[in-house]
């Protein structure tokens, strides 16, 4: 382009017509990467606004890594759930070692004695730092049956032979709260998934329908609703699970537990699909599916809930931890599972008691996981609330 | 404080020329007055000491005891779990006409002598002088109104006399001999008499007729009793009655009483404070007015918190609501705060026991759990020494839920009944029974092919229960018996048991592990119906065949007719026959499943407070808690022990 000099200080400036010739049917070129973005899906352009936001995939890496754990908590945890050490009540954590007297030996725990105080009546362990018992991996420990259907004992580290090994200390029977703590797992993180896939299912099927058809229908359902949220849900979950009857077996009272969880949550998921398709219903293309002669289902199901998905999964993931924190709270109070089956509430019902907090913090340590876990499926869900809008 | 400080006034001289009469000189007596009442004897508001308490008073020698005499005054805080809890007052006062020393034989308290004949005649003899907290004389006046207008009126007691006082349920003949003197006599004879009088909730029959006369139809003016009824919104006179007589929780503070404190405060309230009677009857050797501490305040606070508050110095005595899974917190605090802890005995026949239900509406279970052989496997199949390692340090004592040592009834074979470990012989006693098949989890299936689930039911109050109930659970998987816990609430426990809905209760055990023969061995028989191992057959009993269902156990009938036979008996060598077939065959038979007994219940005294024991048995009854340690003779001292 050529520069012409700037003119005389008052004077007009000059005319410029750029002499570059061109052409209006032409389209520009665009680079690869545009062109990629514009034939990117929905999914990916999510997956690549998700990305960014790192704390969310942090949290998103260490739930994934917490799901696949309880698959194999019977690997994992270095004892069973039931395993008593009578010599070894109140326990508090070993501390893993790497040096002995200045050389490595690799992780290891120092062997304990334990002495009764009659004078006060507690048991006060000792560290006999003559004894190293280094830990073992990939051992052979408690024997188990892996999903009710083999016969396994391997453990992924155990204590030496004749040995202890207490990372997170022992409760009132001689229990490894590390062990519980991650039997536990299994228990409080599948009921928020089953709670809130019942939850889900009537939700879009209630919500959907009244949004949809409106009139009568809505009009009960609203009502409905309301009468729902105004009752005080921990009287309502404790009426709920005193119907239970004691002879079911644990693994029906969970389901219970959960059913119940997830029949009072979905009514807020209800009312976010009804007036989102309150809105929706109005589009020029459900006409058109109506035109077509497409039944309700096919449209709410085809048309209508693809538009909102998004928004569904950060309802979703924002809803879990409100599952898992009223597991715990249900049996805190004692009325959600029961003993034998433990969750990280029945770990900490167990852990209520003043001389629990004076003597015996580490009993406390369950809180820790349910903290973890509801901070990252809330930073997970932030994350896909950003990223459902890939555009903004 | 010195005589001549005295106004001279005609009462002043009166009570002069009276004290002149005793040993006591008027200036010893003034140095003895409490720092609560003095001012008021100073204001002669008051009467002095030697006329307040009668003539004799009960004189406690301290130093006999192994106790030290102390000093009126100071405040004695304690926690307690509800508003109804301050009977807890007339329970530890332990104010009774006839008492239990601590070794438990029978002494006069209020009474300065009683003679009893056959258990069939009484006669009691009141001191004189003896007043009631309002002042007015205690005289044969207030025996009489409690019988003939309280206990005898058909509107008042309409199921009539308590059954203590009936004899197959004929009345006793009631006389006044004199002012002080009256007497009891039944056509045979009433053991249950003098227990109940000396019991932690005693049969009353001594009311102060003075002052209830006011709330009584045959003696107040119809219109004022109206105005009476009217004012502390009543239905009737009869409510108004029972209303202002209830001397078991002294609810109301003008009520006057025997007690060594009275409540000054009107309920409802969140601090109840009692004060010293200042016509208590008790002295001790040196001529001091019991009880030595002026006030007692009640403070009422959850329950479940009681330890911890106490544990922060809040309570100076404090036994109830605490239990021994708290003792080593507590024990923690010594180091904190002025406070001791002393482990007492518990005198439950078992701290906690399984009580399999006779009553179960459930024709199979109802068949098992009647077969003495099942209760005996259920038995021998619990671990005790691990409970008892787990659970108590090691403290308490493996047993089958009898009496304990320290009863002249006991025998080391009841206690060892079916008590010791052995998986073994219970698994055959169970395959005898016809239990032997079992399923794929190595569980025993029932005769109508039902997986052998035992669901015992408990108030879970403590984690203790819980904890012990897993333990068993696991010592019973391995005789192929399933265990369940259900928790459910106190309340509804007798109901739902007597209905048969309940299979299996845990309950703590016999509820007197002390007895000595001249007690009543009704616990070891179905006569109650909170004995929650035969509910309906108690309320059989209890209500004479009106309500429940007659037992049909032979044993169980056995055990009733041993009791019928106790209550004929005339000689302590007859009766503790009776006692000791009742305690065996209650060991044979198995009616509860005992775990450990002897356990030890902590006691938190101020380190500053005398004359708390060490060591001694805790039970509602005989002992009635501290009663029978006598609450009145502790005292504050200004150094610590």
């Amino acid at each position: 382009m050529t520069s012409s000099p700037l003119p005389e200080p008052g004077a007009p400036l000059a005319h410029f017509v750029s002499t570059a010739p061109f052409d209006p049917n032409e389209v520009p070129p665009i680079t690869d990467a545009q062109k990629e973005i514009s034939k990117a899906s929905q999914l990916r352009l999510m997956w690549w606004k998700f990305k960014r936001h790192k704390l969310a995939l942090a949290s998103g890496v260490f739930l994934a890594l917490l799901y696949a754990s309880i698959l194999i908590v019977e690997f994992l945890a270095p004892y069973n759930l039931h395993t008593r050490h009578v010599d070894f009540i109140h326990s508090p954590p070993q501390r893993v070692h790497l040096f002995h007297d200045g050389s490595f030996v690799g992780p290891f725990v120092y062997g304990r004695d334990m002495r009764l105080d009659m004078d006060t009546l507690r048991r006060i362990y000792t560290n006999r730092t003559d004894q190293v018992e280094p830990l073992r991996f990939f051992c052979r420990g408690d024997a188990y049956r892996f999903w009710g259907l083999l016969d396994a004992n391997l453990h992924l580290v155990c204590p030496a032979k004749g040995g202890q090994f207490f990372l997170l200390g022992t409760d009132r029977l001689g229990r490894d709260v590390l062990s519980r703590i991650i039997y536990g797992a299994r228990i409080s993180l599948t009921i928020g998934l089953i709670g809130i896939s019942v939850s889900f299912v009537l939700g879009i099927v209630i919500g959907g329908l009244a949004g949809y058809r409106g009139g009568l229908f809505d009009l009960v359902t609203q009502r409905i609703i309301e009468v729902l949220q105004s009752i005080p849900s921990i009287p309502l979950w404790m009426a709920l699970a005193a119907i239970m009857p004691v002879t079911w077996s644990p693994i029906l009272i969970y389901l219970g537990i959960t059913m119940i969880l997830g029949l009072l949550d979905w009514t807020g998921l209800a009312r976010a699909v009804r007036s989102k398709l309150l809105s929706l219903r109005e589009e020029d293309y459900v006409l058109a599916a109506q035109l077509m002669g497409a039944k309700t289902s096919r449209i709410i199901g085809r048309h209508l809930i693809p538009g909102f998905m998004s928004h569904l999964i950060a309802t979703a993931t924002i809803s879990i931890p409100g599952m898992i924190l009223g597991e715990t709270a249900l049996s805190f109070l004692g009325l959600g599972l029961r003993p034998p089956i433990t969750s990280w509430g029945i770990l900490l019902t167990e852990a209520r008691s003043v001389s629990v907090i004076a003597f015996y913090p580490w009993l406390l340590l369950p809180t820790l996981p349910v903290v973890l876990v509801i901070l990252a499926f809330n930073f997970l869900g932030d994350g896909l609330r950003d990223a459902a809008d890939p555009y903004k | 404080m010195s005589s001549d400080r005295f106004p001279i006034t005609r009462r002043g001289i009166l009570g002069l020329m009276a004290s002149a009469a005793l040993p006591m000189p008027r200036a010893l007596a003034a140095a003895l007055e409490p720092p609560l009442l003095a001012p008021l004897v100073y204001e002669d508001m008051l009467p002095a000491l030697s006329d307040r308490v009668p003539r004799e008073p009960r004189v406690v020698k301290l130093a006999e005891m192994g106790r030290q005499p102390g000093r009126n005054g100071g405040t004695l805080r304690m926690l307690i779990g509800g508003s109804k809890d301050i009977r807890l007052m007339t329970i530890c006062g332990y104010s009774r006409l006839v008492g239990y020393s601590p070794t438990l034989e029978f002494i006069p308290d209020i009474l300065e002598s009683f003679e009893n004949v056959d258990n069939r005649v009484f006669t009691f003899r009141l001191r004189t002088g003896h007043r009631w907290s309002d002042g007015h004389m205690l005289t044969s006046e207030d025996f009489r109104y409690c019988w003939e207008d309280v206990i005898l009126n058909k509107r008042l007691r309409k199921g009539g006399p308590p059954s203590e006082l009936l004899v197959e349920g004929q009345k006793p003949r009631f006389e006044v001999l004199d002012q002080r003197t009256v007497r009891y006599t039944w056509h045979g004879p009433n053991p249950d008499f003098l227990p109940s009088l000396a019991a932690p909730q005693q049969l009353v029959i001594c009311m102060p007729a003075h002052y209830l006369r006011n709330f009584h139809q045959k003696y107040q003016e119809p219109n004022r009793l109206a105005g009476l009824v009217k004012e502390q919104r009543v239905d009737e006179w009869v409510d108004l009655h029972i209303k202002m007589s209830n001397s078991y929780r002294q609810e109301n503070p003008e009520l006057p009483v025997l007690e060594p404190w009275r409540n000054r405060t009107r309920p409802p309230a969140e601090q109840f404070v009692f004060e010293r009677n200042p016509f208590f009857h008790r002295v001790d050797e040196n001529g001091a007015q019991l009880p030595y501490i002026d006030k007692v305040v009640l403070n009422v606070s959850s329950a479940s918190i009681i330890a911890a508050k106490a544990c922060t110095g809040e309570s100076d005595l404090q036994a109830t609501s605490v239990d021994f899974t708290d003792y080593t917190y507590m024990k923690d605090a010594e180091k904190r705060y002025p406070v001791r802890v002393g482990l007492w005995k518990a005198t439950r026949g078992s701290k906690v026991a399984l009580l399999p239900n006779q009553n179960v509406s459930d024709p199979v279970w109802r068949a098992l759990l009647r077969d003495v052989r099942f209760r005996r496997a259920l038995s021998l199949a619990i671990d005790r020494d691990e409970i008892n390692k787990v659970s108590f340090f090691g403290l308490a004592t493996p047993s089958a839920d009898t009496i304990l040592p320290d009863s002249p009834l006991y025998k080391p074979e009841y206690a060892a009944a079916y008590a010791n470990h052995d998986p073994a012989a219970a698994n055959a006693l169970l395959d005898a029974i016809g239990l032997a098949n079992r399923n794929d989890d190595g569980i025993r299936l029932l005769p109508d092919g039902r997986v052998a689930q035992v669901v015992v039911e408990t108030a879970g109050e403590s984690t203790l229960e819980t904890d012990i109930l897993e333990l068993v659970g696991d010592h019973w998987r391995d005789i192929g018996i399933s265990l369940f816990v259900r928790t459910s609430q106190r309340e509804v426990f007798r109901s739902r048991t007597m209905g048969g809905q309940i299979m299996m209760t845990m309950w703590p055990g016999l509820e007197n592990g002390v007895p000595t023969a001249e007690m009543n061995p009704g616990q070891l028989a179905p006569t109650l119906d909170d004995q929650l191992q035969w509910p309906a057959w108690g309320m059989y009993y209890l209500s004479r065949g009106q309500k429940g269902q007659a037992p049909d156990l032979p044993e169980a009938i056995e055990q009733i007719r041993l009791l019928r036979t106790w209550y004929q008996a005339r000689s302590d060598a007859e009766r503790t026959a009776i006692w000791e077939q009742m305690l065996s065959n209650w060991a044979e038979q198995v009616f509860s499943i005992g775990i450990v007994n002897q356990t030890r219940q902590p006691v938190l005294r101020s380190a500053h407070l005398r004359n708390v024991p060490d060591t001694a048995l805790y039970g509602f009854n005989p002992t009635s808690l501290l009663g029978v340690y006598m609450p009145d003779t502790f005292w504050y001292s200004e150094d610590t022990a």
